[in-house]
């Protein structure tokens, strides 16, 4: 009796500031802002205190925000299925790498993640600027007669978000591929399957979870993908994020700020979990 | 159907030889066992019949066809792994069936065919299960449905029996050596474990470091194994150094054994410890002094001293007889008990 207290107050010792301080920088806040999205925004008085859906509603009915939704997720979609197209051939060729190797190939995937998103995305303005490292090179081969605007364009902001992803991406192929077991390829190759079938039928199936796990988490980082949107896609561009972020810093209306937010959690988490649940279901064999 | 022949088969990995100019015949119809130490290359040779591992020299002729630059999935082979390797997302059904949809069998002859091979491994039923739904022993017969079902030329086995228990191992030994035989398949097996070997071959290639130190059928190994390390890796035995003297062996300290077809240049015997026979002191033989003597339910276990100092292991079927550490007793061994050989060879 007594040592199963103090088993648990060992137990409650050890939870207690992870727990103080996600309460504290995470629940309250939320719940501030889930109470902020419910009040009204009057210009010249900013916040004032009411019970109101209106915010919400103005999301849903107002084409603009609309815009805002789906530019988001088809970028969440599209960089998402880029970085699993591109990630997985480099994920296995780590996976097959002979061990001496495979420290060093491992480095250069963690290696980008030492560069913070913004400093990335810096990088990304310098290439592809007016005057930028691709403008440069297109004008030399003469593919352009003059500087192609790159810079805040859709494709721009894919290719940003699509750098800052493509290793967690990899990282997380690479560590079920490793996983899975190479007499099965070989089993497929023996029975008559070449080398594509036997990636279709076999390899491809076993990674599945790998490749929902790697597909989620990329997507869930461009749904709230911030400065690269903001440093590539200009000021024109909206994606939900900096939306979120431009109504509480620029127009100080708390209100709409603290909706979007919820509406853009709100579309992540309802996504992920359909997406979560139908591919459980599909691969209920595995 | 068709035999295998592979000649002078040769993998380097820089500058180590994994298999070092191996050549075997294979007939038709054979079951081949390719027994040696781990590191002895007969994995790698068996994965370059496969296809999974290009020759640095040689060539393998699958009947009349030349495979040597032919890729896994042209070779028309079963294959059967050590880990099972099922696919664990598809069914029993579906893992048997797939090389026959490789194939663009029809869906009619897939079932029927599908069927039979499930019940010639006694896995009528089991279709619809998932491989994790089943034990070891019935994974790996899933397996070789799977490597059968598509009636390949050859049939190639990587350590079948080393996953399972000691009974199921037996069981499943049993099941292979009736299926090749029922269905008249080359197959060449790959083991390191003797008894297993000598159980199901029709012919061993005793390998080592990359090279075939002796083939032929399990008795002849065993009987007359062609040098030291075949001799031990078959089976115990007792070794002595000496020289050979028209028909008799001479050992170092000088005792002389009758010893038929003893090759003239043979510098060691080898005497299996079964071969001996124990007679009372005095009888015609050797004399020797029981320093160990282990009864072992079966039979008797005994470490002999003999008269020149040499030791001489027995083991010897129970006969009521009780040997007891230090007693006198006499050790026949028949002429054709002895086998001799030239280390080095």
């Amino acid at each position: 009796m007594s040592a199963a207290t103090t088993e648990q107050r060992r137990f409650a010792t050890l939870l207690a500031p992870a727990t103080v301080i996600v309460v504290a920088g995470l629940v309250l806040p939320l719940l501030l802002m889930a109470r902020y999205s419910l009040n009204r925004f009057e210009p010249g008085q900013f916040m004032v205190e009411a019970l109101t859906f209106g915010n919400y509603v103005k999301i849903i009915s107002d084409p603009y925000y609309r815009r805002i939704a789906v530019t988001t997720v088809t970028m969440a979609f599209t960089a998402t299925a880029i970085c699993l197209v591109v990630g997985f051939p480099v994920a296995s060729a780590i996976a097959r790498a002979p061990a001496r190797w495979k420290t060093a190939l491992l480095l250069l995937v963690i290696l980008p993640l030492f560069v913070g998103n913004a400093v990335r995305a810096a990088g990304w303005m310098v290439a592809l600027g007016q005057k930028g490292l691709l403008n440069w090179i297109l004008l030399r081969l003469g593919i352009v007669s003059e500087p192609a605007a790159f810079m805040y364009t859709w494709g721009a902001v894919c290719a940003g978000i699509v750098s800052v992803n493509l290793p967690y991406v990899v990282l997380t192929l690479q560590s079920v591929l490793e996983g899975t077991e190479k007499s099965a390829v070989d089993a497929a190759q023996s029975l008559g399957a070449t080398p594509f079938t036997t990636w279709r039928l076999v390899t491809l199936p076993l990674a599945m979870p790998g490749v929902v796990a790697a597909g989620l988490l990329s997507f869930i980082l461009a749904m709230n993908a911030y400065a690269t949107p903001v440093l590539l896609g200009g000021p024109t561009f909206q994606m939900m994020a900096p939306s979120v972020a431009d109504q509480v810093l620029q127009q100080s209306n708390w209100p709409l700020g603290a909706a979007l937010a919820f509406t853009l959690t709100a579309i992540t988490l309802i996504l992920t979990a359909t997406v979560s649940f139908t591919l459980a279901r599909t691969h209920a064999g595995a | 159907m068709a035999g295998i022949r592979i000649e002078s088969l040769a993998k380097r990995y820089n500058a180590v030889s994994a298999v070092d100019g191996v050549t075997l015949d294979v007939r038709d119809g054979e079951f081949l066992v390719l027994l040696g130490p781990s590191g002895c290359g007969k994995t790698t040779t068996l994965r370059m019949i496969a296809g999974f591992v290009a020759p640095s020299e040689g060539c393998v002729r699958i009947g009349a066809r030349d495979v040597t630059h032919e890729p896994p999935y042209r070779r028309n082979i079963g294959l059967v792994f050590q880990n099972y390797a099922l696919f664990p997302h598809l069914t029993v059904e579906e893992n048997v069936a797939f090389g026959l949809r490789r194939r663009r069998v029809g869906e009619a002859a897939i079932r029927t065919r599908v069927a039979t091979a499930l019940s010639r491994v006694k896995l009528d039923g089991f279709g619809g299960r998932y491989p994790r739904a089943m034990s070891g022993g019935q994974q790996q017969r899933v397996a070789i449905a799977r490597a059968i079902v598509i009636e390949p030329d050859v049939l190639l086995l990587d350590e079948p029996l080393s996953n399972l228990d000691a009974q199921l191992r037996h069981d499943v030994r049993g099941e292979l050596r009736r299926l090749q035989t029922e269905l008249g398949i080359t197959t060449i097996m790959v083991t390191h474990d003797q008894d297993e070997a000598m159980s199901v071959a029709d012919r061993l290639a005793v390998m080592e470091k990359g090279q075939v130190r002796q083939v032929g059928t399990p008795s002849e190994i065993y009987r007359r194994p062609a040098d030291r390390f075949v001799a031990s890796f078959v089976g115990r035995a007792n070794f002595y150094a000496g020289r050979a003297e028209r028909g008799i062996f001479v050992t170092a300290s000088g005792l002389r054994l009758p010893v038929a077809d003893l090759a003239e240049g043979a510098d060691t015997l080898m005497i299996r410890p079964e071969a001996v026979g124990l007679r009372p002191a005095g009888a015609d033989g050797l004399a020797a002094t029981v320093e160990t003597a282990t009864y072992l339910g079966a039979g008797w276990e005994l470490e002999l001293r003999l008269a020149g100092g040499e030791r001489l292991s027995v083991v010897a079927p129970d006969a009521g007889e009780h040997w007891r550490q230090g007693q006198i007793l006499t050790a026949h061994v028949a002429p054709t008990a002895g086998v001799g050989m030239r280390t080095g060879s």
